[in-house]
């Protein structure tokens, strides 16, 4: 089972510039345990210590947002693409008291 | 080119449509002998994230731009096609066109840039109006992002 895995720009640093990459997985938990098991650079910046996905990061299935599937135990298969959507993000002055809402991870 | 003369009376009229909204966008290019151009403008999504969880994202679209994670797929797909992101671009609301702690902050990962070869075009629109506009590059030198000497195109 190859599933398609889209690796954006700010991640490439940590995937020997591959832009693409096929791994074999039953679900989406299992398709990042297996690209941090290949690309050991990768752990810290798609999950935290707790195994949880980054607020800053957004995953889809075809497209699809796995917050609206089954989240990391979205199943996959043969064929499915999975891209890794790191936030684009920033903004102007800081909020008076101080909160600057970064976007937070 | 950081924007040419089109593009950026593209995104200078974007930005004061979306006042008092920020406005985002990208400018990707295919390299070649005649290099393509694509001027991508994003849609904000930031107050949709401010109303949904005020606590995480407390601020709203008037001081901050969130990208749609669904115009950062259609990115991708163009970077399949050869398309590489050349410029990043947002605006600052009644706010001096610099480059934020925000801005600074989101435009890493793990302490290095997300997008090395990019430029990141931010403008200050006052009142409807856009006021100026400053360039910023990743300078691996000092490790910020400074101000790029930048001939503004007309238009």
């Amino acid at each position: 089972m190859s599933i398609d895995v889209y690796i954006p720009t700010p991640f490439r640093r940590a995937t020997n510039n591959k832009d693409r990459v096929s791994v074999e997985a039953r679900d989406v938990r299992g398709l990042l345990d297996e690209l941090e098991g290949r690309f050991s650079a990768l752990k810290g910046l798609v999950r935290n210590e707790a195994g949880e996905i980054h607020h800053h990061v957004n995953l889809y299935v075809n497209s699809e947002a796995i917050e609206s599937l089954q989240g990391l135990q979205t199943s996959l298969k043969d064929g499915d693409e999975v891209s890794i959507i790191p936030a684009l993000a920033g903004g102007g002055p800081a909020l008076a008291g101080g909160g600057l809402g970064l976007v937070g991870g | 080119m950081i924007l040419t003369p089109e593009e950026y009376a593209r995104i200078r009229a974007q930005a004061v449509a979306e006042y008092p909204g920020e406005c985002c966008g990208v400018v990707m290019e295919r390299p070649g002998a005649t290099p393509e151009r694509l001027l991508l403008p994003c849609r904000n999504i930031q107050d949709e994230l401010h109303a949904k969880d005020p606590q995480r994202h407390p601020r709203d679209a008037r001081t901050a731009y969130y990208i749609d994670p669904k115009d950062l797929i259609a990115m991708g797909r163009r970077e399949a096609q050869g398309f590489r992101v050349l410029t990043i671009y947002h605006s600052h609301i009644d706010a001096g066109a610099y480059f934020s702690d925000t801005d600074k902050h989101n435009a890493l990962v793990n302490g290095e840039p997300a997008y090395p070869e990019a430029t990141y075009v931010v403008l200050s629109v006052l009142e409807r109006r856009v006021a100026e506009t400053t360039a910023f590059r990743w300078d691996a030198a000092h490790r910020d992002f400074l101000p790029v000497d930048w001939q503004k195109p007309e238009g």
